[in-house]
């Protein structure tokens, strides 16, 4: 570009683009005095052609509300475009990459617990307990987990149950159990919303950042070493789980539920297509997501499930999983959980 | 094998809604829905055309491709029919529909409880025996299966509503087009370019 500004032709180009530049602006705005609203198109159409109307035909493809005395939504519209834009979408990569994840996280999950196995505790267990969760965030866990997975596995039918359950168990079934399934989903979603809300609130306070954290990352959790790595009450992981998938992807997935559960707030179909998408892709994310941290939790490091189920450590899995949590507690600088 | 369409000429349609009319009463379709509907682009202004628009019968039907259940299917006259036994009213042929013609007796309830979906059958009930008490109530009553065309084009009183088989209805609607008191002016110079603007005046 420098090179051509410094040539004197340049300029004399330059000049000439800017006087074309505004040639072009000036000509729509002249066009559009004639024709400012489509009706008045019409008008002076039906004038200079009497034969071409092709002002109405333009309006017919708009998506415009018309009038019509069917009362309904959106019954004005007489052709509404996006439904097919909505259709490749979801039909298409959703459906497609959605699927990919959903079959290539667990089976490298599957990989990887088959070729490492399960964190075990490395000393003897010293029978000693010490609280790690109190009853309202096991209530307020649980009550998040299992209506995830009620809503992960109706969602997943409602998305793919089209692929694989119809061609093994026949179209009945599948519009037996969709039937259940979308009823269930429907009516456990902002179940899933509130108890969303009320972990943010529980667990906030323990997953902003520390700077044992930057540890966490540097040595990347130890998971492929099997490195002791210290941390506080969450480690890295743990919080990259609260911050991206309960709270981002959580809240995400739970509003653009919402906009679909309660459409009886007058939202037009474009609106429940953009949250269907939203939903799909967020959902998907996020059971993605949830299935590293259901490893985790349950046989991928030993006595983790416990410690949700119970509320309960050893002393001994405090010291070795989040030592400086246990540091605190030892020195009642902090509540135990 | 005839392909089954509808096409509504917009040069006749004269906004009566009796299409409407007859189809809600042949069928008894539900209270809030109306499977066909007339919209007037411009209402009131020169040149305002109207249009009656119900389920098109798309040869690639989005409805088709986006329900979750699997019950909406296309018969071999390309009517687009549905099952509504396996319909679970979760809305997708609503979003997919360019036309919105799927419709729920619910309409847009809390908890997405829209209830089945009904739409235009090209007055060809459903999956249920043909004339059978199990189709009327659930799809309304079966015409081309009688041998009878659908009821709202029957009714149309300027025969602006066409509805049957594709190539007969296209002949019908291709004899006018040329015939209506434009001749040979039908795609001539006067509807590409028209007169001079000031010349109109």
């Amino acid at each position: 570009m420098s090179t051509i500004l410094r040539r004197r032709s340049g300029l004399g180009l330059l000049a000439a683009l800017a006087v074309w530049l505004l040639a072009l602006a000036g000509t729509p705005a002249v066009a559009a005095d004639a024709s400012a609203t489509p009706a008045a198109a019409q008008v002076e159409r039906q004038q200079t052609q009497p034969l071409n109307n092709a002002p109405v035909w333009r309006e017919v493809r708009s998506g415009e509300v018309h009038f019509t005395t069917v009362r309904g939504p959106e019954t004005g519209v007489l052709i509404q475009s996006e439904g097919q834009t909505w259709r490749q979408w979801r039909n298409g990569p959703v459906t497609f990459w959605g699927g990919v994840l959903l079959l290539v996280v667990p089976t490298a999950i599957g990989l990887f617990f088959a070729v490492k196995g399960a964190v075990k505790l490395h000393g003897a267990p010293t029978g000693r307990r010490m609280q790690r969760f109190s009853t309202f965030e096991r209530v307020v866990h649980w009550g998040t987990a299992i209506s995830f997975v009620v809503l992960g596995i109706t969602g997943v039918c409602i998305l793919f149950g089209k692929h694989f359950i119809e061609p093994v168990f026949g179209n009945a079934v599948l519009g037996g159990l969709l039937w259940a399934g979308k009823n269930v989903h429907n009516y456990v979603g902002p179940l899933f919303g509130v108890f969303t809300l009320l972990m943010i609130l529980a667990f906030l306070r323990d997953n902003v950042w520390q700077a044992i954290d930057s540890v966490w990352i540097r040595k990347a959790g130890g998971i492929a070493s099997g490195e002791h790595v210290p941390s506080g009450r969450f480690n890295f992981g743990e919080k990259t789980w609260f911050w991206i998938g309960v709270t981002f992807l959580g809240l995400i997935v739970a509003g653009s539920g919402l906009v679909m559960d309660f459409p009886n707030f007058g939202q037009t179909r474009a609106t429940l297509q953009l949250a269907n998408i939203i939903h799909g892709v967020g959902a998907i994310l996020l059971i993605a997501l949830s299935l590293g941290h259901i490893y985790m939790g349950t046989i991928g490091v030993e006595g983790a499930y416990q410690s949700m189920k119970t509320g309960y450590v050893d002393e001994t899995w405090a010291k070795e999983h989040h030592e400086h949590w246990y540091d605190e507690v030892k020195a009642a600088r902090t509540g135990n959980p | 094998m005839a392909r089954m369409k509808f096409l509504c000429d917009a040069e006749r349609c004269i906004e009566c809604n009796s299409c409407v009319t007859a189809c809600k009463n042949e069928h008894e379709v539900p209270w809030g829905v109306n499977r066909r509907r007339v919209v007037t682009i411009n209402d009131g202004v020169p040149g305002e055309r109207s249009m009656s628009v119900a389920c098109m019968h798309c040869s690639d039907a989005p409805c088709i491709a986006v329900c979750p259940t699997n019950v909406i299917y296309q018969t071999e006259e390309g009517v687009v029919l549905h099952d509504k036994d396996g319909c679970i009213g979760c809305g997708y042929c609503f979003y997919a529909c360019p036309f919105g013609a799927p419709q729920f007796p619910n309409g847009p309830a809390a908890f997405g409880a829209r209830g089945k979906m009904d739409k235009c059958t090209f007055c060809a009930g459903g999956p249920e025996e043909n004339g059978s008490q199990a189709e009327l109530e659930k799809y309304g009553r079966n015409r081309l299966a009688e041998g009878k065309l659908p009821l709202c084009a029957e009714m149309c009183s300027t025969k602006a509503l066409l509805g049957g088989d594709a190539t007969e209805i296209s002949d019908i609607f291709r004899d006018r087009v040329l015939r209506r008191g434009k001749g040979v002016e039908a795609w001539g110079w006067m509807t590409a370019y028209g007169k001079d603007k000031e010349e109109a005046k």
